[in-house]
């Protein structure tokens, strides 16, 4: 099991880590040479003011015309998204490993807020796959990737909160959440995960065209 | 009266029994009474089991001594608790964290030595 966990925790976390990095700077340096290539005026009408105010709409929940129609729905992904970031990152365990590895740490959440968080993205990735199924305009845009790719955010919280209840099998539990949270960081960059790095972006464009260009809101 | 005396005698045994510092052969976990509010569950150390099976007699080996950042390699702490030197929240002079040590004692030999457990949920067992 030493060698085992020594591989997750050492090799493979190196690799996750610069993939899921180095992936998003290949495709933001992708992403603007494409735009650079079909569109480059939209350089032109780019705003920093028009763009902080549309990502600071959509960012609050609530914020939009759309979020007021789908209550349920904005309620569910902002406390799936917040919970998604903010558990691991301020995860005690997690800040211990890394001060261990690198001399430095950051505050934690208590466990049993970790804990809760967990649920959280649990249930929300629960309600996602739910709505994919039985809402026939969600289905119609569905197919097998987006199931995938729910299995594979969901995976990490599922097998961290096993591991850290110690339901059964702890040590390959706890091996089985290293690996599939490094398959998710890796996946981040290369799929549709990706709206991580892109959705500050898109609201960027659209509230810079909708701004400059159409002189109306986008939200 | 030798009934009294019984009795007496009992009770005697049963207080020091109870009251009765933890003896290192009685150790089954790390305490942890010196965090505020710890979040995992103590530590499992079975002091004796421990040594023996990993070969340990010095007692320094853990209850090690370190003076203006350098270690003492002829004494000992054991008389020592380890919150004693080591506070809950870093301090400036390099002093490990009371958890820091901890970690620092226990998986870090273990991981150096590829024995032992390093995972957080082999020492920090849920009853």
């Amino acid at each position: 099991m030493h060698a085992i966990y020594g591989w997750v925790t050492g090799p493979l976390t190196w690799i996750a880590f610069l993939l899921f990095f180095g992936g998003l700077l290949y495709r933001l340096v992708q992403l603007l040479i494409l735009v650079r290539r079909k569109e480059p005026f939209i350089f032109s009408y780019m705003s920093l003011k028009y763009s902080l105010r549309s990502i600071l709409h959509w960012i609050l929940p609530f914020g939009t015309v759309n979020w007021r129609l789908h209550p349920v729905m904005t309620i569910v992904t902002f406390a799936f998204h917040i919970c998604l970031l903010v558990a691991p990152v301020f995860l005690m365990a997690h800040a211990i490993l890394f001060e261990e590895a690198w001399g430095f740490g950051w505050p934690s959440l208590p466990d049993v807020a970790a804990d809760w968080m967990t649920l959280i993205v649990i249930a929300g990735a629960v309600f996602f796959l739910v709505r994919r199924i039985v809402r026939p305009e969600v289905r119609f845009v569905t197919s097998t990737s987006d199931y995938v790719l729910l299995a594979v955010v969901a995976a990490p919280f599922v097998t961290g909160f096993i591991a850290y209840h110690q339901l059964f099998a702890y040590r390959w539990m706890l091996v089985a959440h290293i690996v599939s949270g490094q398959v998710m960081l890796v996946a981040i960059p290369f799929t549709r995960l990706v709206h991580m790095l892109f959705a500050p972006l898109t609201r960027a464009y659209t509230g810079s065209e909708f701004g400059g260009v159409r002189h109306a809101v986008d939200w | 009266m030798k009934r009294f005396v019984t009795v007496l005698l009992a009770v005697a045994v049963g207080w020091l029994w109870a009251t009765a510092p933890l003896a290192q052969e009685d150790m089954e976990t790390v305490p942890n009474d010196a965090f505020t509010s710890p979040q995992r569950p103590p530590a499992v150390f079975v002091h004796d089991a421990h040594n023996e099976a990993a070969g340990i007699d010095e007692c320094n080996r853990c209850h090690h001594v370190y003076r203006e950042g350098q270690l003492v390699p002829d004494e000992s702490s054991e008389d020592y608790r380890c919150s004693d030197c080591h506070a809950e929240t870093a301090a400036d002079d390099g002093m490990p964290a009371l958890m820091g040590a901890f970690h620092g004692n226990c998986k870090q030999c273990h991981l150096e030595l590829e024995n032992g457990p390093v995972m957080c949920g082999e020492c920090h067992q849920r009853p």
